[in-house]
This record gives C-alpha cells, structure tokens and sequence, in this order.
C-alpha cells in the first residue's frame, strides 16, 4: 500500500515503522536521499529485542531533552546482547558520545572502548551487536555512522527508536545493511529487519508493573483482582484482535474488503488450531497439577485450621484458669467437681503419654491438640 | 494478518492521519519539557546546595520517601535475576529532593556472591568511579546515590553485614541509600518485590515501633533478620516513568499481552514452591517443639507467646504460598477454557464457516 503512493511527503512521516509485522512492505522508491534497498531484499537474520533497551533509549533520549532545555536532539548508543546463529538477541544497550565535524556525527572510540570494557566485566556472557539512534527512517547521515559502526563489529545492526510519533503500533524499526551495487557504485543500504519482543518472567513483571504503577492506586487493591486484571486485560486484548479478523471475513463475505487469500488462509488456520491441547496426556498432566495446587491448598487450610484452634485453646485456658483463681476464693462445690474432673483427665493423658513411650510433650489438652493437629 | 484487515479500513484516513500526527509532532517541538519530564533534568546547583547544608545530618529520619524511575527499577530486576540464586549487586545513581530520595539510573558492578561476600571490594571502587566518570560525559549527571543488591528467595530486608554497610557508606557517602531486591519473589508473587532501607546512626532508639509488612523469612536467615530489624527503616516506594516511557510502553502491552498470557508462574515458580513448603514444614516442627515445652512449664508467658507467635507467622507463610499457588492455577484454568474449551470441528464458528464460504467461492 506504501509503495503505491507517489507523494514523497508520505514517504518522509506517513507511516514510519508502522508494521513491524510485515517489515518488507515499506519501501521507499526513487530520490537521492534513499538508503533502504529494495523490497525484494529480506534480512538474513531475525532479531528478538527485550523491553530494557526500549527504555533506556528513551530515557536517554528522555534526559538529553531535559537537559538540554528541551531541545530534541538525536542520542547515539550501543546495542549489545548475544549472537546465535542467525539470531541476535538484543539485551542491554549503553549510551555514546559522538562529535559533530563537518555536519557529520564522529563515534569517539576511545569512550566507546572503555565502555564496552565496563560491560565485559558485568554482563560477559554480552557482544556488542550494533548501534541505537533516534529518528524517523534512516537517512544517509546514519549510513555515515554505520560505517565507522562497522569498524568496530563488521556486521552491526541498527535499532531506531522515532519519540515522536504517536502511534499503537512500537515506533521502532531494526536495520541491517548490505552492499549492494547501484548506479555501478557499491553503496551501503539498509533492511530491515523483523523483530520480536523478547521477554523473561521477571522483566515482565518489571514492564507490567512500571506500565500500570500509575494507573491504579496500590494501598487497597485485592491481590486477586490484581492478579486476574492483568490476566482480563490481556485477554481483552486478545479478543479485540480477534474481532478485528472476523471483522474482515464478515466485510470480505460481503465484498466491502478485497480477498486477500493470504490473510483467509492464516485466519482459517487459526481458527483450525483450537482446540490447542487435546491428547490425553495434557489431560492427564493438568489434573495432576490441579490436584498439586489442591493439595498446597489443603496443607494451607490445614496450617491455619491448627493456628485457630491453637489460638482458641490459649484464649480458653487463660479463661479458665482466671475462673480457677477466682474459684479459690470462694469455693463453690460444682465447679470444684468440675476442676477435679478435668484434673483427674489430664493426669490421665499425662499417664498415657508416658507409658506410649511419647517423648514428653504436651501435658496440657491444649498443646496437645494442636500438637497433633500439625502432624 | 490483523494488519491486513486493518489496512483495508485506514486506506481513506491516511492523508487525514497524517496531518493530525504533523499537527502533533509540531506542537510538540513547541512545547516545553513537560512537568512529567521536569524530573529528568538535573540541577548542578540545587544539588550541590543541598550537599553542603546536609540536612539529614539533624534528623536520622529525614529522607520518607524514594521514587525510582522506571529504568533503574527494570534494570534492577533484571540484572538481579541474571544471577539466579547468587546476590549481585549494584550502584544507584539519582539525586535528592527534600525529604525524598530520587533513583534515576542504575548499574551493575562486577561482585557476586553468597550472603559474606556481597559487599564492595576495592575492584569494585574502582570500576565504580569509572563508571561513574565515563556516563557524566553522556549527559548522565547524577551521582551516586545509593546501592542495591539481591536477596534471591528470602525477602527484603537488610542483613547484619548490609546494615553494617549501609552504617559506613552513610557515614561517609550520605546521601545513600540501600535497596534489595527479591528477583524471586518478584516472580512468584507477580509483583516487583522491593524494599529501600537507611540505618539509623548507632545508639539511636526509633520513637515508634513501626509496623512494617509481615514478610515471610526463611528459618536460616531468621536470626539474622531479628537482630538487625531495629537498626534500620523502609523508605516509602513509589515509581516514575517518562511521557515516552508511558507511550512506549503502552505500544509495547500491543505486542505484549501475548507473554502475559503465555507465562505460567506454576511451571516458572516450581522450584521456589517446593522451597517454601520444606521452610514452612521446618518452621511447623519448630512451633511445635517450642509449643512442647511451653506446655511443660504451665503460666510461662514470654514461651507461649513465642511459641504462638511462630505457629502465627507459619500459617501466615502457607497462606501466601497456597495463594500464588492458587493464582497460578487460575491461570492455567483460564487458558484452558478460553484455548482447550472452544473446538471448531464440533460446534463451528460463525468465523470459521465464514471463511469456508468466502474459500470456496472467491469471486
């Protein structure tokens, strides 16, 4: 659809890395300020990127404005993570210090190299993967910058993050380059990349918990609602998409929408993978696994169950023996049977336990009961 | 294939799109840094005046509150749970503002190690400083203002030798501050497991007991914690993120429901589980010692209470354990209604017969 429109306005801001699903299809034609290679050239690495480095690029970005009094200027970092093959996982990122000669941005390597030194020490199990910048679509003054990037590392990537765009989608678009031959020159051009969001429990947690922090007021929220409103809002989520594919077959089935068999078949096949897990042997792993929690539940209600009686027990006893002291004082003939009988039962109990060869434990029926209520 | 769909609709609003977003990037390069934003810069000045006055000197309960920007928190968490079951420890760097303590960044130094060790060497110092050094260059202006390190699996709190730490790094080093961070907590519970902490000077008696949160503590750390727990208090706290952050970040929810959905905290926490109901079984079988004994001498208060107070605290420790249990099989239930429930072989949907329909004739 991008490629179809002739204005070159919409090429500068309509649209910047709208979809990074379908990462091909923005491709900017003709024009000498054009450093993407053409839509043909798909990238020959995938890339999963974690939430850690979006935020530090746009708190670096965040903080140069600051203190800059608000001027926006571009921030220049390094990206680093680990190389897999043909994967790379973007982990971390730290920033760079550049100087403008000649309207052209200079890398300090030496600053660079201390940097990376600092990182080694830290995260060494990390390589330097490429570089981050901030702003639209590459432009000719990042194929600057990549070239001195790859005497460093001699196949870096490069992440742009766009602050100002105000959009659903992640303004973020990942670039590798390539050398491609144009006009009979070679010339340095981009692709770009697909990317995924890669994530590990605790980071979740972290993003979860930063995103909502100031949505809902922690003082007096039940850990169940907090618990089940992260699980509502992602599936809220995931049925809003779901209405969106339905949405187009139902306008596809009326002719409002041109049929794309492509996005028919994926959704076909969507719907064809429910239900998703069916043999016996998930049947038989998940019963078990409630059965577990049930079990840790029993144990709990049980724990609890013994604290209460427990707790009962003390209140009683400190009840009683008050009585007995104030029984002492004036001696009534039915309460005094009924201290000899509870008397004449405990040294009962007391026989019993020893010659049941107990070790001597409890001697009163209030410890004892809760003795026995926690094995 | 959702973009797709959406393609087809926004055809029309395109060119309107992009006049509202020029529109929005212009008034944007207009405006000033938000007050959102204002945090973000950093005033020499302000800092240093603040520095030589030291008003934390009068009173040991000075600094109420910290607030912790959102990357120093993820970084926090991260990085601590990149240690698994080794403490790994950091640097805070931020600045202050009245009575609170503001963390803007954080980073990780090259120590680890069990409980003994954590705790800076001169290696350390060393990369400290440099490090400290080299992000001044980038507009990073803060300084140091505090440490961080992680208690993976036992809580927030501050041990003896963190407290004695913390004791000489404010002497010599104030304004700091000590956070601990629970990376496994954090993970069982669903919920950043955080605590900010500052010692009182010694000899110094706190006017009022404070009630602080019960925390379920291991029964070999116990001790640990029962002896120091007087000698320092929890700060107050809260988080900040960046007008990108929060845009960033509810861009980033668009890809991200799909983790919340996919985690099982059950399978994730299994080992944590298991851990927690061997330390709740120790624990019963303590109370229940002490609860023998106190039953031996009949009327000795200060045993009974102590032998309630432990049964008190392990059924409060079974009581969390059942119920990140239980939230974890909600979960699971959950997902198994909404993907195992639902079949489009037996009881088709209107989607998929729709889609059949359009397949079989697609002129």
């Amino acid at each position: 659809m991008e490629v179809d429109e002739p204005a070159p306005t919409s090429q500068q801001n309509g649209n910047p890395p709208s979809t990074s699903s379908a990462p091909p299809s923005i491709v900017i034609c003709g024009g000498e300020e054009n450093v993407m290679a053409p839509s043909s050239t798909v990238g020959s690495i995938t890339v999963s990127l974690h939430p850690l480095v979006i935020m530090n690029i746009s708190e670096h970005w965040t903080r140069t404005r600051a203190q800059n009094d608000g001027k926006q200027e571009q921030v220049i970092g390094a990206i680093i993570g680990q190389h897999k093959g043909r994967h790379l996982e973007i982990m971390n990122s730290f920033e760079l210090v550049f100087q403008i000669v000649d309207d052209l941005i200079v890398i300090d390597r030496d600053y660079y190299r201390t940097k990376e030194e600092q990182f080694k020490q830290v995260f060494s199990e990390m390589d330097f993967l490429g570089w981050y910048t901030t702003g639209d679509i590459p432009t000719p003054s990042d194929i600057h910058v990549h070239k001195q990037i790859t005497e460093i590392y001699e196949s870096p990537v490069l992440l742009k993050l766009n602050p100002l765009v105000k959009n659903a989608d992640l303004p973020i678009g990942v670039y590798e380059s390539i050398i491609d031959i144009v006009n009979s020159e070679t010339t340095m051009l981009f692709v770009q990349l697909p990317y995924v969001l890669a994530t590990e429990e605790a980071e979740r947690i972290g993003v979860d918990h930063v995103a909502r922090m100031s949505a809902a007021d922690n003082s007096e929220t039940s850990l169940v609602a907090e618990h089940l409103l992260s699980q509502h809002s992602a599936i809220k989520m995931l049925h809003s998409r779901v209405k969106l594919i339905l949405e187009y077959v139902k306008a596809a089935q009326r002719g409002d929408a041109p049929i794309s068999h492509e996005a028919l078949r994926h959704a076909y096949s969507l719907c064809h993978r429910l239900p998703a897990l069916q043999p016996e042997r998930f049947k038989n792993d998940f019963y078990q696994q409630c059965c577990d929690v049930s079990l840790i539940t029993y144990l709990g209600m049980i724990t609890k169950g013994c604290e209460e009686v427990h707790q009962f027990i003390t209140r009683f006893n400190l009840l009683h023996e008050k009585h007995a002291v104030s029984r002492r004082m004036r001696v009534d003939p039915k309460r005094l049977r009924h201290e000899e009988l509870f008397n004449k039962t405990r040294q009962k109990r007391q026989s019993e336990a020893t010659t049941s060869k107990i070790p001597p434990r409890p001697s009163t029926p209030s410890s004892q009961d809760s003795g026995n209520g926690i094995e | 294939m959702a973009s797709g769909g959406n393609g087809t609709g926004t055809a029309g609003g395109d060119s309107q799109a992009t006049i509202a977003q020029r529109t929005w990037e212009l008034s944007n390069n207009i405006e000033t840094i938000s007050a959102v934003d204002e945090i973000y810069h950093y005033d020499r000045q302000q800092q240093q005046d603040i520095l030589t006055t030291k008003p934390w000197e009068r009173d040991p309960h000075f600094f109420k509150d910290i607030k912790i920007s959102a990357l120093a928190l993820l970084k926090m968490v991260m990085h601590s749970r990149s240690g698994g079951t080794l403490e790994v420890m950091g640097l805070l760097l931020g600045k202050v503002d009245g009575n609170s303590m503001i963390v803007m960044d954080s980073f990780a130094l090259p120590v680890e190690g069990t409980e003994t060790r954590v705790n800076a060497q001169a290696q350390a110092y060393e990369y400290m400083t440099a490090y400290i050094e080299a992000a001044k260059q980038v507009g990073r202006m803060e300084n140091a203002i505090g440490w961080y390190h992680s208690h993976p699996g036992y809580g927030c709190w501050l041990s003896g030798i963190d407290v004695s730490t913390q004791l000489l790094n404010q002497s010599y080093q104030e304004p700091f501050v000590a956070i601990v961070v629970d990376p496994t907590r954090t993970i069982s519970a669903g919920k950043v497991c955080l605590g900010a902490f500052r010692t009182y000077p010694k000899g110094y008696k706190p006017p009022s007991e404070e009630v602080s949160e019960y925390q379920t503590i291991p029964l070999n750390k116990i001790e640990d914690f029962g002896v120091h727990c007087k000698q320092y208090y929890s700060l107050d706290v809260t988080y900040f993120k960046s007008s990108l952050d929060r845009r960033l970040l509810d861009s980033l929810w668009n890809k991200y429901w799909v983790n919340t959905l996919s985690s099982t905290s059950l399978l994730t926490n299994a080992e944590y589980t298991t851990g927690q109901i061997f330390d709740l079984s120790e624990k019963l079988e303590q109370s229940e010692n002490s609860l023998g004994r106190s039953g031996i001498i009949i009327g000795s208060d200060p045993h009974e209470k102590k032998g309630e107070d432990k049964l008190a605290k392990a059924t409060k420790d079974s009581c969390k354990t059942t119920i990140e249990v239980i939230h974890g099989l909600m979960t699971q239930i959950i997902k198994s209604r909404l993907f195992n429930d639902v079949s489009c072989q037996n009881n088709r949907s209107p989607a998929s017969e729709a889609i059949d329909v359009v397949m079989e004739n697609p002129s």
